[in-house]
This record gives structure tokens, sequence and C-alpha cells, in this order.
């Protein structure tokens, strides 16, 4: 009696919610295209104030590059957390890991992961990618590490010391760029004028591409630590 | 390429319905990957290639790796 | 229209998740199940059938999506991620100390 009753409330809240949605879709006015705003301003101008063929990368990094400060901000508010609340000082050993074949194929298969994680950073303003993307898949590489040969071997190889040091040089390099604009261009995160080259080759779009680099290293090592404390602590051992 | 896209939309909702009515955790992650795979095919198909590099990273991988590591080190008492 | 539909169904869905299942985990995974409604959703409309919004070198533009809501997306997905991985470690250290993750078995209910 109890539970039906419940049931037949949220079926009832759920048809209401649905049509409450449809009828908003009603009254929404259709979406009248590009010929004025603020995109069609980007679009139309974009190469040409920044030098990145990419319109997403300018979108994030150049226009509204405060916008991506805050989301860094929100990263480094979530590792904080996880870390302060699942610190331990144990040595974390999920696993003795996989089989001999799986680690010789792992590495050899590493350093390709990393080239194309860095590709993925460095040509971010080019080709579709940027920082979060590649600092993704850089953050894998340490996830496979824990999964196949145990998480006491990446403790070792990437100590959750060095994968700070990293999260704190690429906070540090994109708000350093941010105040060299104030310097150099007069507002901050401006995009420095002066480094641009020739459009079209690695090196261009200004500061982007050292922004793009900032970034990555930031949300590889944070999402890295993220996965690095939330695995199974089953024994103590000396370090 | 219309076809296409009703039949992904079509498999997205039901790789949704799935991973909501499982009880099991660990079937529901697994359909939680899958939709997020679907996903990243409509991102492609509606031309948003930045997205859609994106969602495959972050929610068919690491999301996937992240829950996981969470289920397996829930315990569930003997208080049934 | 069909997109409208589908982001109704996907919403509902994960509500339906976030009210009902008694799961711990199961909630989190209704939270997901919106967002990627939401981010749908707006990827979709913003769709009007032009080209992936790169340039390319030494043509003229043609007529490109709209990069703005392509950009905001992105912020969320990645925000979504750290979000669902605070969630998880909170009910990671709830259950070091009630043995559980029922809604309502944590809170001292029985049926």
């Amino acid at each position: 009696m109890h539970k039906n009753f419940k049931n037949i409330t949220a079926v009832v809240v759920f048809i209401l919610m649905g049509i409450a949605f449809y009828e908003n879709f009603q009254l929404m006015p259709a979406y009248k295209g590009l010929g004025e705003g603020v995109s069609d301003y980007i679009i139309r101008s974009g190469l040409s104030e920044t030098g990145s063929l990419n319109l997403i990368t300018a979108v994030l990094y150049d226009y509204r590059a405060f916008d991506s400060l805050g989301e860094s901000t929100v990263i480094f508010g979530a590792v904080s957390g996880i870390v302060l609340i699942l610190s331990r000082k144990m040595l974390p050993v999920s696993s003795r890991g996989l089989s001999f074949i799986v680690k010789r194929t792992l590495g050899i298969i590493t350093p390709f992961i990393a080239l194309f994680s860095i590709y993925v950073i460095t040509h971010g303003h080019l080709t579709p990618g940027g920082g979060f993307q590649g600092g993704v898949i850089f953050a894998a590489i340490s996830i496979i590490f824990s999964i196949v040969y145990g998480s006491a071997f990446d403790y070792r190889r990437y100590s959750p010391q060095m994968k700070t040091a990293f999260e704190t040089v690429g906070a540090l390099t994109f708000l350093g760029l941010g105040i060299a604009g104030i310097f150099m261009e007069g507002y901050f995160l401006h995009n420095l004028g002066f480094l641009t080259a020739e459009t079209g080759t690695l090196i261009s779009a200004g500061s982007i591409p050292y922004i793009n680099m900032g970034v990555g290293l930031k949300v590889g090592a944070g999402l890295a630590i993220i996965f690095y404390s939330m695995i199974q602590k089953t024994f103590k051992e000396e370090i | 390429m219309q076809i296409l896209e009703f039949l992904l939309l079509i498999f997205l909702v039901l790789a949704a319905v799935m991973a909501v009515r499982f009880d099991e955790e660990l079937i529901s992650i697994i359909f939680l990957s899958i939709f997020s795979l679907i996903l990243t095919s409509l991102y492609m198909l509606h031309k948003a290639a930045d997205v859609a590099l994106a969602e495959a990273v972050i929610g068919a991988g690491l999301n996937t790796a992240i829950f996981m590591s969470a289920i397996s080190q829930i315990r569930h008492g003997d208080s049934d | 229209m069909f997109i409208n539909a589908v982001f109704i169904i996907l919403f509902l869905l994960g509500f339906y998740a976030l009210i009902v299942k008694k799961n711990l985990i199961k909630m989190v995974i209704g939270l997901n199940l919106m967002e990627a409604a939401v981010f749908f959703w707006v990827i979709s409309f913003s769709d009007i059938g032009g080209e992936v919004a790169i340039h390319k070198l030494n043509e003229a533009a043609v007529n490109f999506n709209d990069p703005v809501p392509q950009a905001l997306t992105l912020t969320g997905i990645v925000i979504g991620a750290s979000t669902a991985a605070l969630l998880l470690t909170l009910i990671i250290e709830l259950n070091k100390f009630t043995d559980t993750i029922d809604r309502d078995e944590i809170e001292g209910l029985n049926n």
C-alpha cells in the first residue's frame, strides 16, 4: 500500500514535469542563426584577432579565458577535497598487476600514448583538441599504470609530490601569462600580441599554445591525483 | 545521415534506460560508458569535434575508471 | 521535434534515478545522465548545418557552427567529471562508517 502510493506519486510528478518541459519547448523561439551578435563577431574576426585557426580554442583561451581560469580553480577545489578526505599515510597497493605479456605490451605502447597527448596539447590552436583533452589523455597513462603494473609501480615512477609539482607549474604558467597580459597589453589574460608568428604554424596565435600547455599539465596532474587517491588501500608498507 | 542519427538516438535512450534500471552497479557503469560512446558519435554528427574528443576521453574513459575504483572498495554489510 | 523529445526522456530518466532509486551510486549516475542530456540539447540546438568551426589555411571562411556553445559545453564536461569524483569520494567515506550505500538504511529506516 505504502509502496504503491509512492510509485503512483512519482509517476504523476514525472508526467507533469514532462508536460511542463513540452510546453516550454513550444514557447521557445526558433534559433535565428548567426546573423548578428557575439558569435557572428567571433566567427568573422576571430582568426585575424587571435591568429588561432581553431575558433573554439580562441573562445576558450582568449575571449573567455577567465572562464577557463575559474574551471581550473574548480578542478583544484575537487582535488583538494578528495585528497583531504581520503588521505592516509599508506602505500596504496591495488593489485599485483596483470600477466607478463600485458606488461611488456604496455611498455611498448606507452610512449605513443604520451606522444598523442603531447600532440593534442600543442596543436590545440590548429586541430581539434586542447589542454583539457590532452591533459586527460596524459592522466590516462597514470591510470593504465595503476591497473596493469599495480599502483606501487605508479607510486615509484610518478610520486604524488611530482604530480603536485606538475599541477603547480601548470597553474603558475596560466596565472603568469595572465599577469603578463596586464603589463604588456593592459588587460588581465589579454593575448600577447608580440608572440604572434605566421598563422598556421606551430608557434603562432600569441600566448594560446603556452596557456594550452599550462592547462594540460594542470588538468592531467589533477585528474591523476584524483584517481590515485581513490584506488583501494590494502596494506601498509615501508616507503 | 538522418537514418543514422535516428538509430543512434534510439540506442542512446536504450542505453540510458538500461543504466538506470539494473540494480547491480557494475552493469550500470558499463551501460553509462556505452551511453558516452554513442553520445560521442552524435556530437561528431553535429559537427562539434572538440566536444566529441572531450566526451570520448572523459565520459567513456576517465568516468568509467573513477566509478570502477569507487565500487571496488564499497563493502556491503550483512544487514540484508 | 525529435531532439526535444530525447532531451525530455533523458532528463526525466536522470531525475527518476536521482529521486526514486535508493542506491547512492545510482543517484550519481542519474546526475551524470541529466548533465549529458543538457549538453546534448545545447549542441544539437546550435547546429545550423554548418561546418566544424575550424578555419582552413588559404581558404575563405564558409558558414560555421556556433563556437560559443561548444566552448561552454567543453567547460561543463570537465567540471561534471570532477564533481562526480568528489561525490563518489564522499560515498566511499560514508560507506566506511555505515557498511551500506542504501539511502534508507543510512537514515535508519527499514523499509
